[in-house]
């Protein structure tokens, strides 16, 4: 009973406390904003999905239309007939898209880094320049946005520091404290139990917080897990701070003295180690030029645009054995158009080589990051957050997966049915985009 | 006032607490700048290669059609500057290649942000770090209780009575706190000069002395700021905490969210609709492909004319190296169109943010500190235009050379100049930071007059 007073008394405390209510109302502001921020760069880049989807089933009525009159392609190309299937695929506007989380507004993470949509032509490769990231102000993104994760994970401590430096500080500044111990039966206790106050105030406030994206996304039930998740996660983040500080309160004689410890905690946890390591990594594992990756898309793709057409056969053959068994595999002269249309399947090859060795190295770094985390907590909050709302590098790692795969589809079924000297219709061309994954509304 | 700084310096001297902060922060500042030299001229040596590397390529390519080469096109590396060691700006998240190359104009890519998880979200440990946070920190702590220790202690009317003036007194102890802070600053200065004076010429020297100075007034202002919340507060736990409050809102708080309110008032276009309303404009002009084109008529027309022949197949030059030119010309046009809107948006965005340099002087001091080292938005934009202006010296000189012979020698191409970045001189872009200066001297200014007021007020 003696303790719930004191838990009680603080909160009294607490709302006289006009200084500290100002400070935790800013936060909870700050808060909504980046919530605010967050639903706006997830509506944005639904907009852009949707816009994206619009051209393409623009583009693919037109098509249809094309078969159904019996037109062979544009008006102004009369070179093209999509009744061959490279033409055929070149008219298939697809795209692999990566759909903004639903928990996109409480962690921007990287997102604003990479490109949530990619075009997959004949030629795509996953460092395509089109992989680029939405057009952005770069010193906007230096600063970083009001991102709710970001409020969380830095000024969450801050705000903490604030709300409980004082707590017995004031007293032993004062030389209050023994008359403290002899009122309240442990000393410790009593702090303890003024921190807990603070240490629910900012569980409850976050939760809401959290709760609230969760009602505005209607409960969709996908998403338990990953809300759960993240509940966990911020309430370990808050505890262990809570720690820290507390005993910081416990082991210190004065509130200057804690308000240092706490910022100098604060700075080593929050800027020193992530900054030393982000030096460290750089240095490590410098900025990749990607000459191979440049190389093969220049030099190297010239190399096998200039190879006899026996040459390329065979490096088709090997990429597809299964085109031994074609119709053109079957005949006996090599028909050198067939080969050209389907030559970008052999840069398609070369490219997932050297792409492969980019991720490599770039796993490396990330191995590297991921064996600090016993001493750099924040990286690992940040990357599990981001990991949580799908908004880190392992997520656009994925996304990059995925475009290969689509561009593998794309490949195999353009070199097949080129091979087999295949001619488009309208349900070959609706096949294709069904194996393609294309909606078509 | 000489005695009072010795005697201040003293003092801290004799605190072992600062004595042990001062030797980290000199320790971590030679060693952030001096492996901030070492990352830098590391990746000066990697740029290069990959320069070299991209050249060698291109004079590896023998006997060649000039348009196929606009194809196989060239690689801009972003250069990066010496006092990107200091602060490195937008690098981060910038991309450093830019593919240049017939028929479009492309952006940079591959940015070192988007090669790993996220480590940090405020930098990497540089000089600019220390710099901005944590010295300013340093600062707040030496002179968050300067006149109230000396109130408390009853020192200060034990001072008063020798003589010297409280106006003498604040303003002593502000100067001798200061001088920690400079110190703290020459000493980068000093690494910079030491390891990096061969590269050093007079434009890096004057940029030098300007960031130093930046630094020199933000420190003043945050000291002026401290010791005035001092003077204001009874006590000094009060007075700290609002200082550190006001420390964080400026330096962590208000970048981001001025940041997101400029982006949200003048808002860039997306991706998809920034290339929609290109292509648009693109589709309207002549397609070097197309020979529907009615624009190739006009000028199919013109060129007969000019060479007074019937036919294509009369005229002594190749007609399509003419055709893929014009259509260069207005892709360039569109372009400048385009991208001038673009430029003007972040351009007005960056206006924006530096006039938040009123309400946190932490806005002017990054503008400054990355637009003295080169690493600005400003300096990026110029890599970018002088990108473009290659590319269409490039691809002209490919066109001229398609307009005369269908396949050129290998000489032609081993003739055509490298992209060379050259770093702007910092009078081409001075004048954009006045602002930031302007709100730096309005903060220092304010903060004297703050202190004096609060001075007299105390006296009195």
């Amino acid at each position: 009973m003696r303790f719930l007073n004191i838990f009680l008394y603080e909160f009294y405390h607490f709302r006289k406390n006009r200084s500290k209510v100002i400070t935790y109302l800013i936060f909870v502001f700050a808060c909504v904003y980046s919530i605010y921020n967050g639903f706006s760069l997830q509506h944005k880049q639904t907009d852009t999905i949707l816009h994206i989807q619009k051209e393409q089933n623009d583009e693919l009525k037109k098509v249809i239309d094309w078969f159904e009159q019996g037109i062979s392609g544009p008006k102004d190309r009369n070179w093209v007939d999509i009744k061959q299937p490279h033409w055929a695929f070149r008219y298939i506007p697809s795209y692999t898209i990566k759909e903004p989380s639903l928990l996109l507004p409480l962690g921007i993470g990287q997102a604003e880094q990479y490109a949530y949509y990619k075009e997959i032509s004949n030629w795509s490769s996953t460092f395509d320049p089109d992989m680029m990231e939405e057009i952005s102000n770069p010193e906007r993104l230096v600063n970083g946005s009001i991102d709710f994760s970001f409020l969380i994970i830095f000024l969450l401590p801050i705000l903490l520091i604030i709300l409980t430096y004082n707590i017995s500080g004031l007293e032993k500044d004062l030389k209050f404290e023994k008359l403290i111990a002899i009122q309240s039966t442990s000393l410790s206790k009593w702090i303890l139990f003024r921190f807990l106050f603070y240490v629910i105030l900012l569980l409850l406030t976050v939760l809401f917080l959290i709760f609230s994206v969760f009602i505005i996304n209607q409960f969709q039930s996908d998403f338990y897990n990953s809300i759960s998740n993240l509940i966990i996660l911020s309430a370990s983040y808050i505890l262990l701070f809570s720690l820290i500080f507390y005993l910081i309160i416990i082991f210190s004689n004065s509130s200057s003295s804690i308000a240092f410890k706490m910022i100098s905690i604060w700075l080593l946890f929050c800027v020193i180690l992530p900054g030393g390591i982000h030096q460290y990594a750089s240095m490590k594992y410098p900025t990749n030029y990607m000459t191979d990756f440049l190389d093969v898309n220049r030099k190297e793709s010239y190399d096998v645009f200039k190879l006899p057409v026996d040459q390329l056969y065979d490096k088709l053959v090997n990429i597809y054995p299964d085109l031994n068994n074609t119709k053109h595999g079957m005949d006996s002269v090599i028909d050198n158009g067939i080969i050209r249309n389907t030559i970008s399947a052999i840069i398609n090859e070369m490219n997932k080589d050297v792409i492969s060795k980019i991720e490599d190295q770039n796993n490396s770094k990330n191995e590297f990051i991921k064996s600090t985390y016993w001493f750099n907590p924040i990286s690992y909050f940040l990357n599990e957050w981001n990991a949580i709302t799908s908004t880190d590098y392992d997520s656009y790692y994925n996304f990059r997966q995925n475009i290969q795969s689509d561009i593998d589809t794309k490949m195999k079924l353009l070199v097949f049915d080129c091979w087999n000297q295949k001619k488009v219709n309208k349900s070959v061309y609706e096949n294709y985009l069904k194996q393609l994954d294309v909606n078509y509304k | 006032m000489k005695n009072v700084i010795i005697n201040e310096l003293k003092g801290f001297f004799r605190s072992r607490l600062f004595i042990l902060l001062a030797v980290f922060f000199s320790f971590a500042l030679v060693v952030t700048t001096y492996l901030g030299i070492i990352h830098n001229k590391n990746l000066i040596k990697s740029q290069q290669e990959a320069k070299e590397h991209v050249r060698e390529q291109w004079d590896e390519m023998g006997p060649s059609n000039p348009h196929r080469a606009a194809h196989f096109g060239s690689y801009a590396f972003k250069e990066t500057t010496i006092l990107n060691s200091i602060d490195e700006g937008v690098n981060s998240v910038t991309g450093n290649v830019l593919r240049l190359e017939g028929h479009k104009q492309n952006d940079v890519m591959f940015s070192e942000a988007s090669q790993s998880l996220m480590i940090s979200k405020l930098g990497k440990l540089k000089p600019s770090l220390l710099f901005q946070f944590l010295i300013p920190l340093f600062l707040i702590f030496l002179s968050f209780n300067s006149y109230s220790k000396e109130r408390e202690s009853g020192r200060l009317k034990l001072i008063l009575i020798q003589g010297v003036s409280l106006r003498n007194l604040i303003f002593s102890k502000i100067f001798s706190i200061w001088i920690i802070g400079f110190v703290l600053l020459f000493l980068t200065v000093l690494v910079q000069f030491v390891f990096n004076s061969s590269e050093l010429n007079t434009d890096t020297f004057i940029r030098l002395i300007l960031l130093v100075l930046s630094y020199g007034f933000y420190y003043l202002i945050i000291i002026n700021l401290s010791v005035a919340v001092s003077l204001l507060f009874k006590n000094s736990t009060s007075a700290l905490s609002l200082t550190i409050v006001v420390w964080f809102m400026w330096s962590v708080f208000f970048p981001k969210i001025i940041g997101n309110t400029i982006e949200a008032m003048h808002p860039l276009p997306t991706r998809v609709e920034f290339q929609d309303s290109m292509s648009e404009d693109r589709k309207k002009g002549i397609d070097g492909h197309n020979p529907l084109d009615e624009v190739k008529k006009e000028l199919e027309e013109a060129t007969l004319a000019k060479y007074n022949v019937k036919s294509l197949s009369e005229l002594p030059i190749n007609f399509s190296g003419i055709l893929m030119q014009a259509d260069e010309e207005y892709g360039n046009k569109v372009w400048d169109k385009h991208f001038g809107d673009l430029y003007s948006q972040l351009q007005l965005q960056k206006q924006k943010y530096q006039i938040s340099g009123f309400l946190s002087p932490f806005s002017s001091l990054q503008n400054l500190s990355m637009g003295l080292s080169g690493t600005d938005m400003y300096h990026h934009l110029d890599f970018l235009n002088q990108g473009e202006k290659y590319r269409r010296g490039f691809i002209k000189a490919l066109n001229e050379k398609y307009t005369l012979t269908r396949r050129a020698d290998a000489e032609f191409f081993k003739s055509i100049e490298d992209f060379d970045y050259q770093v702007p001189f910092l009078i081409t872009f001075l004048w954009k930071y006045i602002l930031d200066f302007f709100a730096l001297f309005f903060w220092l200014i304010s903060s004297f007059l703050m202190l004096n007021f609060l001075t007299k007020k105390n006296k009195s």
